[in-house]
């Protein structure tokens, strides 16, 4: 069963036009990779399945439904920014989500703080940039959502943290929910995709599975991708 | 034990061949119960269904077998061992042999060398204890 | 989730307003207590029975109530701008964006918010008065003068205090909400530019401002002018000019608010463009 599903789906920023025309189908179930170069335009397909952004034109659908009140219940977003109130402690943002998002599990929460060793006492304002992105992961990854987005979520940690960001979407992987997750470290997170989707100044150049790529080309993800985006 | 992924080959394909060294070499003993799809996966850092379809493929090689409430557990069939530990080993054997012939090395120069080389391990011994 | 979110609201405003409205609080209660102990007599003209040491120390209170009671009017304004464009439309909007709310609802949570600190504002003020004046008035004498004041009104108008009242305070309320709206829409449209978003916030208010005064001179040209005369003549005529005018500009700020709501909420829905 399909969880996100967009045609001709398009979106321009006045004359720029950051996605054109993409048409995919993205099934329950699945772990897929959103790759392209900076400013290719994966945020913006983020942002317009989180319902951040109307679509110029086409038609971009979760769970059947256009993004509103209904797709966000069922959407758990991490923005690439870090958008956490600085003065609030980490047990007021655990209790704001608690209070929004149904579907939110408190336990999951508590325990991936402690795995992080993060206090849940600290105010936001007094934790590193990467504390504050892990502090953002756990919460986005402690809810039971169909559908997970992650914009760049290992971006800006350690190599420690990376791997245990990995293991926490493996561990938190369930068939009837899918995770995308866009970054242009691929050598990463290559082992955890099932699938891949390749966009390049907003147009869709490739979508696979890695398995397929690593049989019919002999190559990995990572190879394929620095050969398509040679500069 | 750890799992080793290179770059360029299909995930699951590695996977199959590591679970099935482990069978041949006795890590995991005849009848074992293997761990969940999703401890294995997490274990070796891959994708869920990846650790799956290696299984699928380890069940149609039956060097696992899975029962529907159980789980998943490694053959008792110690025929079905052998016969994979047998082809294992002609196929290290004939990687070995591509790789001496692209050195130019003949059968018999072989033989010698390997003879001479078990001889200093057992010498190495000697010395040791 | 409206519920939700102005509890929010309120918790994220309330850890500032509360040790705000607390300290103006506590000075009130300490000015009135200095004046009644040390200086009796510090607001009338006969400045006899006053202690020289309480006169420097109200001096010094007195200031410090001035100071705090402007500083609170400009945090209230302040926290109505900053919590609808930092909340909504800078990094912290991302989140805000994606809970499973309304638009309507993000905003109407912020306006009512900023409603109710604006009225604790204007309530507090009046509470400091009046402990400022306790024990120079009597309760007979005020509910005299009240009484007074309800029939002299009705005397020279014709009309029931009250129902002015009423009037008045529907005029205030709404031109409250507009002149919120107004700069909730001036946000709105300043964050559609990719740069310099603040500045043409600002932009956008001051050319709403000018707009909305030639709005208000030509209503007032077709309306009151005819009118304008009869101020000056009786009392019941005064009055229903004033009346006009009053009624008039609440219509006029409901129309105008109702057209700064849309207009918000469109762009909210419709081109939102985080950073």
């Amino acid at each position: 069963m399909t969880i996100l599903s967009t045609k001709n789906l398009t979106k321009s920023y006045g004359k720029k036009t950051a996605l054109a025309n993409i048409n995919m189908e993205i099934p329950r179930g699945r772990i897929i990779g959103l790759l392209g170069p900076n400013g290719s335009g994966k945020s913006t397909f983020i942002k317009l399945a989180a319902g951040l952004l109307v679509p110029t034109a086409g038609e971009i659908t979760i769970d059947g439904d256009a993004p509103g009140v209904d797709t966000k219940a069922k959407v758990s977003y991490l923005s690439e920014r870090t958008y956490l109130n600085d003065w609030m402690r980490v047990s007021e943002i655990i209790a704001f989500f608690e209070d929004f998002y149904t579907d939110f599990n408190r336990i999951k929460a508590e325990n991936m703080l402690k795995d992080l060793n993060i206090n849940p006492d600290d105010r936001l304002k007094t934790m590193s940039k990467g504390t504050k992105e892990k502090v953002q992961l756990i919460l986005v990854m402690s809810r039971q959502a169909q559908l997970y987005l992650l914009d760049e979520p290992i971006g800006g940690v350690d190599p420690a943290a990376r791997d245990y960001i990995l293991n926490t979407i493996i561990t938190n992987y369930k068939e009837e929910a899918s995770v995308i997750i866009s970054t242009h470290l691929i050598a990463d997170i290559e082992q955890i995709l099932d699938d891949i989707i390749f966009i390049n100044q907003g147009e869709l150049v490739l979508s696979s599975s890695v398995d397929e790529i690593r049989e019919t080309r002999n190559q990995s993800v990572d190879g394929l991708f620095r050969e398509v985006f040679k500069c | 034990m750890k799992w080793y992924i290179d770059s360029d080959r299909p995930i699951y394909k590695q996977l199959v061949e590591q679970i099935e060294l482990r069978i041949i070499s006795g890590v995991y003993a005849p009848g074992d119960k293997l761990e969940s799809v999703r401890e294995m996966a997490m274990d070796a850092g891959v994708n869920p269904n990846t650790m799956q379809k290696a299984l699928a493929e380890l069940e149609r090689m039956e060097l696992v077998f899975a029962q529907r409430t159980s789980g998943r557990f490694i053959t008792e069939d110690l025929k079905v061992i052998e016969e994979a530990k047998k082809n294992l080993a002609v196929q290290e054997i004939g990687a070995f042999l591509e790789k001496m012939k692209k050195l130019g090395m003949g059968r018999n120069e072989i033989l010698v060398l390997m003879e001479k080389i078990e001889e200093g391990e057992k010498d190495d011994d000697h010395i040791k204890h | 989730m409206l519920g939700k979110l102005i509890k929010h609201e309120t918790r994220a405003t309330s850890r500032i307003f509360l040790p705000l409205y607390g300290a103006l609080l506590i000075l009130t209660i300490f000015t009135k207590l200095v004046m009644a102990i040390g200086a009796p007599d510090f607001f009338s003209e006969a400045a006899s029975n006053n202690n020289n040491v309480a006169e420097i120390i109200l001096g010094i209170s007195f200031t410090l109530y001035f100071v705090l009671i402007v500083g609170i009017c400009v945090m209230t304004l302040m926290m109505i701008i900053q919590r609808f464009y930092k909340n909504l439309f800078t990094d912290e909007g991302y989140l805000m964006f994606s809970l499973p709310v309304k638009t309507w609802e993000l905003v109407l949570s912020k306006l009512l918010v900023g409603m109710i600190w604006s009225a604790v504002c204007t309530v507090m003020i009046f509470l400091t008065f009046f402990i400022f004046s306790l024990g120079t008035f009597s309760m007979i004498e005020l509910s005299q003068t009240i009484r007074s004041a309800y029939s002299m009104f009705y005397l020279q108008t014709g009309m029931e205090l009250n129902f002015f009242m009423v009037e008045m305070i529907l005029f205030i309320l709404v031109e409250t909400v507009a002149s919120i709206l107004m700069i909730y829409v001036s946000i709105a449209i300043g964050q559609l530019f990719n740069q310099h978003r603040i500045v043409a916030a600002f932009g956008a208010y001051i050319v709403i401002t000018i707009v909305m005064q030639i709005i208000m001179s030509i209503a007032m040209a077709v309306f009151a002018i005819g009118n304008l005369e009869s101020m000056v003549l009786n009392g019941s005529e005064a009055m229903t000019t004033i009346q006009w005018l009053i009624n008039g500009s609440t219509a006029l700020n409901v129309v105008l608010g109702i057209g700064f709501y849309y207009v918000t909420h469109t762009i909210m829905k419709k081109r939102l463009n985080l950073e």
